[in-house]
């Protein structure tokens, strides 16, 4: 079971918060990164079991991120979030490479399992 | 036969001498009584505002002295048709002579007659080819039976006079006319520039000359196109000329259209021209109408720049609110969530870090509350609208990181949008001194009503050196014209900047 993760998000206030989320439900966090390229670069130094990438970065946007790891670690567990409804975004969170889809406010260590597992 | 040529020789020459048509019908008087030495002749015509009754507009006397009572008389004297001897004339067409008018007792004037010694009297029609036109009478001094040669020789004078008498009229309306074309052209705020077949300037008015920079002597006898048309519109205007001139269609006559004119230093400005051709005997006379239309032009650009600049500035609103929301309330509710359901899986087993959860929850969402009440604070301020400026301001000044101070503002209610316009433009204020001044010590609010306008003055006591055209006051500058006000941004380096609108407001 995938127990260690890198949060990118641009907001601290969120990683923060879902750092600690996770952190009370057992993950490991591995690491936090602020944009594209810090996540790009953070994956490959952390090799982290799942990245929770969000959808509105500055610069590169998270779902060019999502791409550039599925070629380059494809072994690497993707979930895109977004403070935006799932409907919208799944399908393209998937068709970018990504394991699924989470609703930021819907994060739970759970919840996170669940998704991984489905 | 003798007396009809003396006298119709004697009324050619008066006439041939005459400044206007009155003159001519003195001049013919005076021909006519001299001719046949009886001391008193007068004209009569239609009224002008009455055409039913004769009036007298013409009188020659030999003597002031005894006919000056009658020709007072006969000056205030009015007659219908039929009435009196010139009615009679008017009403039979025909010479109707009176042995002695002091004894006839159908004449309303025969008692001033008879008081000026006036007995012999011939009246006869004087006509033109609009018919009888008007009737002269001819006192004698002494009574005299009619004298047929004397009626036939009066009756070709009034025909000669009927002619002469409305070509001067038809001269004097000429005259007239074209007095009023003169001054027309004068005071014209257009230009009016007319040239002949040959394309040069016969007319050059004043409006022309305020506007092209060439006096109308410098102008007249020029060609036109080298005077004011653009060297490479020159050719395009001699060929259309020359076609028009050579029975081709007219392109540009009678229409109106906008195109380049050059001042006499070479400048080029767009102008409105219409072009009328004359109808005037002879070689056609074009005249063009021209109208600098720089400033419109410039007003037009002006006014589609500040549209776009209005609507770019909703996006960018939008753009900005939907940011702020994303960035501060949605992130602060994220995290409300992501607390509460973390503290909802504890609840019952961890009860103490459940709780510790709840309060991580209260405290993101008072933060996120505020957030949103800030938000909708600069969206519309919501105090604005309860309480009006006074309120408004104050919670400005209040939350103001620069200390500020409102030294005055109108307690009563104004129109929304002059309300709204003036919190922003202290609001806009108050964050550039904040974000671009922060060494300000004091910023001064005045908001005052004068003369029908609310006057709004914020001043800082920091460096200056304020950019007029900002993104911000560039967006409040149009949000205060589209209220036909002003705003002007004094911001000299080193001596503080001063913002200063001014809106109108209708009590």
């Amino acid at each position: 079971m995938a127990r260690s993760v890198l949060i990118v998000d641009d907001h601290a206030h969120f990683r923060r918060t879902a750092s600690r989320a996770l952190e009370r439900d057992g993950w490991t966090i591995a690491g936090e990164a602020v944009d594209g390229a810090g996540a790009l670069r953070a994956a490959r130094a952390l090799e982290p079991d799942v990245v929770l990438l969000d959808v509105g970065l500055p610069g590169m946007s998270g779902l060019e991120v999502a791409r550039c790891l599925r070629d380059g670690m494809p072994q690497l567990a993707v979930v895109v979030i977004s403070t935006h409804d799932s409907a919208d975004y799944h399908e393209l969170a998937v068709a970018n490479g990504a394991r699924g889809f989470l609703a930021k406010a819907e994060l739970t260590g759970a919840v996170l399992d669940a998704l991984l597992a489905g | 036969m003798a007396v009809r040529m003396r006298m119709e020789q004697a009324v050619a020459r008066a006439v041939a001498g005459a400044t206007d048509a009155s003159d001519a019908y003195t001049r013919a008087l005076c021909a006519i009584a001299q001719g046949v030495e009886w001391p008193f002749a007068a004209a009569w015509e239609p009224d002008v505002v009455d055409p039913d009754k004769l009036r007298c507009v013409a009188i020659w006397a030999a003597d002031e002295e005894g006919p000056g009572a009658f020709a007072r008389t006969t000056w205030a004297t009015a007659l219908r048709r039929g009435e009196g001897l010139p009615g009679q004339v008017w009403q039979s067409g025909r010479t109707i002579w009176i042995a002695d008018a002091a004894t006839d007792e159908r004449l309303p004037r025969r008692p001033a007659a008879a008081d000026a010694g006036m007995h012999a009297a011939v009246a006869f029609p004087v006509r033109s080819e609009r018919g009888l036109v008007g009737v002269v009478e001819v006192f004698g001094a002494t009574p005299r039976e009619p004298d047929a040669e004397l009626v036939a020789a009066l009756e070709v004078v009034g025909v000669q006079l009927g002619q002469l008498v409305e070509r001067r009229r038809a001269d004097d309306s000429r005259h007239a006319s074209e007095q009023r074309y003169r001054a027309t052209l004068q005071a014209a705020l257009d230009c009016v520039v007319t040239m002949d077949h040959r394309g040069r300037v016969i007319e050059f008015n004043p409006a022309a000359e305020r506007t092209f920079g060439y006096s109308s002597e410098a102008a007249v006898g020029r060609e036109m196109a080298e005077l004011i048309v653009p060297p490479k519109l020159r050719e395009s205007h001699r060929g259309g000329l020359a076609r028009l001139l050579a029975g081709g269609a007219p392109r540009l006559l009678d229409r109106r259209f906008e195109i380049e004119a050059m001042r006499s230093d070479g400048t080029l400005f767009p102008v409105e021209l219409a072009i009328t051709r004359i109808d005037v005997p002879g070689a056609p006379v074009f005249t063009g109408y021209l109208r600098d239309i720089t400033e419109r032009r410039w007003a037009e650009a002006e006014l589609r720049a500040s549209r776009v600049r209005i609507v770019e500035a909703g996006d960018a609103a939008r753009r900005r609110i939907e940011r702020d929301l994303h960035d501060g309330a949605q992130q602060q509710l994220v995290s409300v969530a992501i607390s509460l359901r973390a503290a909802r899986a504890r609840l019952l087993e961890q009860p103490a870090a459940a709780s510790e959860l709840l309060d991580e929850a209260i405290t993101d969402l008072a933060q996120g509350l505020e957030e949103l009440r800030e938000l909708a604070r600069g969206i519309h301020p919501a105090v604005l609208m309860e309480g009006g400026l006074g309120p408004a301001l104050r919670g400005l000044v209040r939350r103001s990181p620069v200390p500020a101070q409102l030294a005055s503002v109108p307690a009563e209610r104004l129109p929304e949008a002059v309300e709204v316009a003036a919190y922003f433009v202290v609001s806009e204020a108050l964050t550039n001194v904040a974000r671009h001044a922060p060494a300000a010590t004091l910023v001064k609010i005045d908001v005052a009503r004068r003369d029908g306008r609310l006057v709004v003055k914020v001043r800082d006591d920091a460096g200056g050196g304020a950019d007029p055209a900002g993104g911000g006051l560039r967006g409040l500058a149009d949000r205060i014209a589209a209220l036909e006000g002003s705003l002007e941004v004094h911001s000299p380096g080193g001596g503080g900047t001063t913002i200063h609108a001014e809106i109108p407001c209708a009590s």
